[in-house]
């Protein structure tokens, strides 16, 4: 009689392809900004390593600035890590203005983001010139 | 290049272990059609295809669906808006389960409507006239009331996707405001501490896909900034 293979309400199937959504700017610079706080919140553990082992004595102060100022890769994470915080900074501060009910239309919304995207990328840019 | 293809999401939960992509070919003779005119097309090409309409004008909210990745209702999103390419994929709300086709089981949503008490609650005795409004408190429901309740706000938050049994979303969260910023409505107190924990208001990050799909123009999140500023300043 019952020929279905499915009957299931709890199987059913639910569409959550990402790929196959739109996602407009202001989600994108809201997840951005989480991603750089988890960025951050990893390469401050490297950071904080180097920051104690720079106070540890003469001599290690001397070798992170070594690798600091010589190596490619070091200089690198510097750089990822300065930008991470730099455009977390702004896109928090946007956060915060839409908390107090600044741009909370559509164009605002999308204004502000285009803001913080801007700024972020002027200060991920100084940051690569100030470590290089 | 009247020819339009159309990638449709299939799922029949009697004959498909899973969900896939059917490929149609439709001739709009160049017509700027709907997207409801293209869907109906395609039934008469495959009749089992299944989706919800009815009132076809954008009144009823019975078809929203996603289109070329962006929720609307088919029926008043022309094809000049959402085709690139000369190709439209059509996929059911996301987040809710699919109970065939298009067709999506809305209960969840329902459900946070229900929780949030979408009724005048007023606890003084019947006046013999009605409740009276100044102008300017009647303004203040402006932009709330309209909500057609088709989901398309709420099935396009990610936080609604993830928690959509604890966040009450965008969609239920203006009908809260509605309430709450009724001058005849006394259970402000009330309603207010239903929504007072860190899911039901506060899962909300201001990314504003809600304000993004609307099609009633509506803006959840300045709803939800202003049930955030009540229940900062009503602080237990």
């Amino acid at each position: 009689m019952n020929s279905r293979k499915n009957p299931s309400p709890k199987k059913r199937p639910v569409n959550l392809d990402l790929s196959s959504m739109q996602f407009p700017l202001p989600s994108l610079v809201s997840i951005s900004h989480r991603v750089t706080g988890i960025i951050l919140f990893v390469g401050l553990i490297f950071l904080l390593w180097a920051f104690d082992t720079s106070l540890s004595s003469p001599h290690g102060f001397e070798a992170v600035q070594d690798v600091l100022s010589g190596n490619a890769l070091a200089k690198l994470v510097c750089w990822g890590l300065l930008s991470a915080l730099g455009y977390h900074l702004v896109a928090g501060v946007r956060h915060l203005l839409m908390d107090a009910g600044y741009g909370e239309t559509l164009e605002g919304g999308k204004r502000g983001a285009q803001i913080a995207v801007v700024c972020g990328a002027v200060i991920v840019i100084l940051a690569g010139v100030w470590v290089w | 290049m009247s020819t339009l293809q159309v990638s449709m999401y299939r799922y029949n939960p009697e004959t498909d272990d899973a969900p896939y992509m059917q490929e149609f070919q439709v001739d709009t003779q160049g017509r700027d059609l709907m997207v409801l005119n293209v869907i109906q097309m395609l039934k008469e090409q495959d009749s089992t295809l299944a989706y919800r309409r009815s009132c076809r004008e954008g009144v009823c909210g019975s078809d929203g669906m996603n289109m070329n990745g962006k929720n609307g209702l088919s029926c008043v999103t022309a094809l000049s808006e959402v085709v690139k390419n000369n190709r439209l994929v059509l996929r059911p709300l996301p987040g809710l389960p699919v109970v065939r086709d298009l067709v999506v089981d809305m209960g969840v949503f329902y459900k946070q409507y229900e929780r949030i008490q979408p009724y005048l609650q007023n606890d003084q005795s019947t006046p013999s006239i009605e409740r009276l409004q100044s102008p300017e408190e009647r303004d203040k429901l402006d932009g709330l009331y309209e909500c057609i309740l088709c989901a398309c706000c709420s099935t396009s938050c990610p936080s609604f996707w993830w928690n959509p049994d604890k966040f009450v979303g965008p969609a239920g969260l203006l009908q809260a405001y509605r309430f709450l910023a009724d001058s005849r409505d006394t259970a402000t107190t009330e309603r207010l501490s239903g929504l007072d924990d860190p899911f039901s208001v506060f899962r909300c990050r201001g990314i504003m896909n809600c304000v993004n799909v609307c099609p009633k123009g509506l803006n959840p999140t300045r709803a939800i900034g202003k049930i955030r500023d009540m229940l900062l300043s009503n602080a237990t």
